[in-house]
């Protein structure tokens, strides 16, 4: 019996697919076509949804926000704490992650605000924790740019560990409800935190009721840089990784594992789960047109050079399409850059653009029963722990694609033994320990 | 035919009434407790649910934080966004509006938040604008106590500023969903707004779509001078203290004159006054059950708890048997005084007395009674509606039954207050304009 793994999805509170065939979409924003989605994964029996944020429209290409806003790249999006509210409600096994900002939150808001989500989610919520990349975010926020990128690291070190002691300010049995005392909660069980960093301030306690998950909700991070890798191998329950290559996500996950045994963790308790945008057909040659109409779009190359222009702060429009890219450098994500421009291999702009759709992970384009295949194959190569399911590269998430992955793929994958067909635990820490 | 009046409910996400003959509850944390709420309010046609919300646990009484966790007393609170986000789901026609801090909340989150709550709400949601009133708020924010109220009422009108400007940084008809050109956004029609003030600064634009009202309903709760101003410049509806007839028609006509030399239509801002009714079966069983709670130690310990909280001063200091001292507080100036009734020669006794009816007589009886007396009350007083809240701090199925299916159906058979909102969904700006 093969090891089974573990299902996320990766999305966000945007703009769902409109101008498709078999997609009416585009007005999201009640949140309604979120709420089928997640009872969708609930049936499949999906680990957990999360939901993504940035706070800013870029205007990286051409200086202008207009592919962006054209195109709905990196925006607009919804506060996800709502749409994880709904979800929560609408669901009663299925995980829910929203991604917070330690930019954009006081800490006690945030701490307050996780709570009550895990409360309304009956211990199934987790924080996505990131700190903002990006200057024209910063300048939502009356800076004039982003910290470096150090010291965002060290205030976010300090911002978790203040809001983890807000999260234990309640001791978990504080809520009495004592009928003879007429007492609910016991004061001596709640106490301010007087918490004084270089950063933060806060004096505590908070004013809510513990989290139903012990301590904390569940954590969750997208561990980038060595020092990301760090924070997330020590701090978080489930990493969101991105897929280079079966050889580097197993490198990837390895290392992990390696400082959380370092850290005095468990290994096993940290899920790393890769990004993956599959591609479903009918018949395999079904989903290699389906895998070609995508990059043969006449939006695509504008809207992958938006993408790369943004995550880079360079200006990818001034550059010629038929040429190759000269050398550059970013104070942004120089390891994005890096892996998009491939340089020294020849190619043109166009074909690297071309091939951005790929995401590093061959073999995911086909049958579900194909794609259920190799995605086993992989899990057996890297030792685990899962995959976290995402749109394919310029596309938006729509019905279609739900339908695709929950009642095509998925199904494949429990025939296989692959992933769960029922879920044993009611909290989000403890579906993401079930195996 | 008399003039109806609107109708709406000042709660928080706190504890529901867990120790009392009929009350089983304690637990509302999932939230479903307030969503049965709001559904029995929707049946009685309120206009709209008021979340307030708080952000520290007192220990202003007997300094310490006994009292407030043994009584539940303004804490804890859960956090009101994700709250409003379930109640608009389970509703259609009733408005939701949260309480936000322009303290607690980054400008660029609260305006995304409010955009997100309204989009979700189809158009029923409203904000209520507080800038917090205790020191040991502030201190969860990292300062030592809160800035002066003059200073407060500055930073808020700046703010308030700022998030007008957000909520217009997408024009209407920005969302064109265009198939043939493949637009879904123009990005002719979303600009930055470079906002730079004393206090805050922020580029935008927002990175959501406009909202079904283009910004929340604004409602607010007016007590100082500069308080009034404000609200009368701002505010599409008011929240204001009943001490009175005299006071209270003073009150809206002070409003409805400032509106109107700030070149507003007075009649687009509707006062709403605070109202504990009691409610029986019989008139003597009203009465008796105002007495018995009135009467018990742990009745005057929370009163004086709460009001030592909202003004940051420690009542246990004072004589029960005296008249209050004149004060003055940097916190709730408008509630100390409405709590004091300076002049009136009565003791503290007496004055914790009078708070569970909120300075109005009449409203301890049948339905048939209480809604004839709250008929005249606004006949003198001359508009806008009520604001029910419980009498005995913590709301329980018991009493939104006793308003529901008992006052309100009394108040629509004298043609007081709406029997129906109609089949068309209107935005809560405009429920609330409708008479």
């Amino acid at each position: 019996m093969p090891k089974r793994f573990h299902l996320g999805w990766f999305m966000n509170f945007a703009v769902d697919e409109w101008n498709k065939p078999f997609a009416a979409g585009g007005r999201p924003w009640d949140g309604g076509f979120y709420v089928d989605m997640a009872r969708s994964m609930e049936r499949a029996c999906f680990d957990y949804i999360m939901l993504e944020d940035t706070l800013m429209i870029s205007e990286a290409y051409g200086h202008s926000t207009e592919a962006y806003l054209k195109y709905s790249i990196m925006g607009p999006k919804g506060d996800p704490s709502p749409m994880a509210a709904l979800i929560a409600a609408s669901t009663t096994k299925l995980g829910v992650v929203a991604t917070m900002s330690t930019m954009a939150y006081p800490p006690f808001m945030l701490a307050r605000l996780c709570a009550t989500l895990d409360n309304i989610a009956g211990g199934r919520f987790g924080w996505n924790i990131v700190t903002s990349g990006e200057n024209l975010a910063a300048m939502n926020f009356g800076m004039d740019e982003l910290p470096p990128r150090q010291n965002r690291y060290d205030m976010a070190d300090e911002y978790v560990e203040l809001v983890k002691q807000l999260w234990g300010s309640w001791d978990r049995d504080a809520v009495v409800l004592d009928h003879e005392t007429d007492t609910y909660a016991d004061y001596t069980k709640v106490r301010p935190i007087n918490f004084e960093g270089t950063y933060y301030k806060c004096r505590g306690p908070l004013n809510c009721v513990p989290t139903v998950q012990p301590g904390r909700p569940a954590f969750v991070q997208a561990g980038g840089s060595p020092r990301g890798r760090q924070f997330a191998a020590e701090t978080a329950d489930s990493i969101i990784a991105p897929s280079s290559g079966v050889a580097g996500i197993k490198a990837y996950r390895d290392d992990v594992r390696a400082r959380a045994a370092a850290a005095g963790r468990d290994p096993d308790e940290i899920k790393v789960l890769f990004v993956v945008a599959p591609v479903l057909g009918e018949t395999e040659e079904e989903a290699k047109a389906k895998f070609a109409r995508i990059s043969a779009a006449p939006s695509y190359i504008p809207k992958v050079l938006a993408s790369i222009s943004s995550i880079t702060d360079i200006d990818f429009g001034q550059f010629d399409l038929d040429k190759e890219l000269p050398h550059l450098t970013t104070n942004g994500e120089q390891g994005s850059l890096d892996a998009f421009a491939q340089w020294g291999s020849g190619k043109t702009l166009r074909q690297i653009c071309m091939e951005q759709v790929s995401r590093g992970i061959d073999g995911l384009v086909g049958t579900p029963d194909q794609v259920a295949d190799r995605m086993g194959e992989i899990m057996e190569e890297v030792g685990g722990d899962g995959f976290l399911i995402t749109r394919p590269f310029t596309t938006n998430i729509s019905r279609q694609y739900i339908l695709e992955i929950c009642e095509g793929l998925v199904p494949a994958l429990q025939r296989r033994g692959l992933t769960r067909t029922e879920y044993t635990k009611s909290t989000l820490r403890e579906t993401l320990r079930e195996f | 035919m008399p003039k109806p009046f609107h109708l709406a409910w000042f709660m928080n996400f706190s504890v529901d009434e867990w120790n009392a003959p009929f009350s089983a509850g304690g637990d509302p944390w999932t939230g479903e407790f307030y969503i049965d709420m709001a559904k029995a309010m929707e049946r009685a046609c309120f206009d709209y649910v008021m979340i307030e919300d708080t952000l520290m646990i007192a220990d202003a009484y007997g300094d310490s934080m006994e009292a407030y966790l043994k009584y539940a007393l303004m804490g804890p609170k859960g956090d009101p966004a994700p709250l409003a986000a379930l109640i608009a789901n389970h509703t259609s026609k009733l408005g939701v509006v949260a309480t936000m801090s322009t303290m607690a909340y980054p400008p660029f989150m609260l305006a995304r938040l409010c955009s997100t709550l309204d989009s979700i709400a189809k158009g029923r949601f409203g904000w209520n604008i507080v800038t917090t009133g205790e020191n040991h708020a502030a201190r969860n924010f990292g300062m030592d106590e809160l800035p002066p109220r003059q200073v407060r009422y500055d930073m808020a009108d700046e703010y308030v500023e700022l998030v007008k400007q957000l909520w217009d940084s997408w024009s209407p008809g920005a969302v064109v969903r265009d198939r043939d050109s493949d637009t879904y956004v123009d990005h002719t029609k979303v600009a930055p707004i470079n906002f730079e003030g004393q206090f805050y600064k922020c580029r935008g634009p927002l990175n959501c779509v406009r909202s079904p009202q283009g910004r929340p309903t604004f409602v607010q709760a007016g007590g100082s001078p500069r308080g009034r101003q404000f609200a009368a410049e701002t505010a599409d509806s008011i929240i204001a203290a009943a001490s009175g007839i005299a006071a209270m028609k003073e009150y809206r006509d002070d409003i409805r004159r400032r509106a109107a030399e700030a070149g507003r239509n007075p009649d687009d801002v509707k006062v709403f006054f605070i109202v504990t009714p009691i409610l029986a079966e019989t008139e003597a069983m009203a009465r008796e059950k105002l007495a018995f709670y009135t009467s018990t130690d742990a009745f005057m310990v929370k009163v004086l708890a709460q009001i030592s909280s909202v003004t940051d001063i420690d009542f246990s200091q004072f004589s029960l048997d005296e008249e209050l001292p004149r004060m003055t507080t940097n916190g709730e100036q408008g509630s100390l005084e409405a709590f004091a009734q300076w002049g009136s020669g009565k003791t503290l006794r007496q004055l914790v007395a009078d708070r569970a009816t909120r300075g109005l007589d009449g409203i301890v009886g049948t339905p048939d009674q209480v809604a004839r007396r709250l008929g005249e009350v606004m006949e003198e007083v001359g508009g806008d509606g009520f604001l029910i809240t419980s009498p005995f701090q913590k709301v329980s199925r018991q009493y939104v039954n006793e308003i529901c299916e008992g006052l309100v159906p009394a108040l629509q058979r004298l043609g007081l207050t709406r029997t129906s909102y109609g089949d068309e969904p209107k935005f809560l700006r405009d429920r609330l304009r409708e008479f």
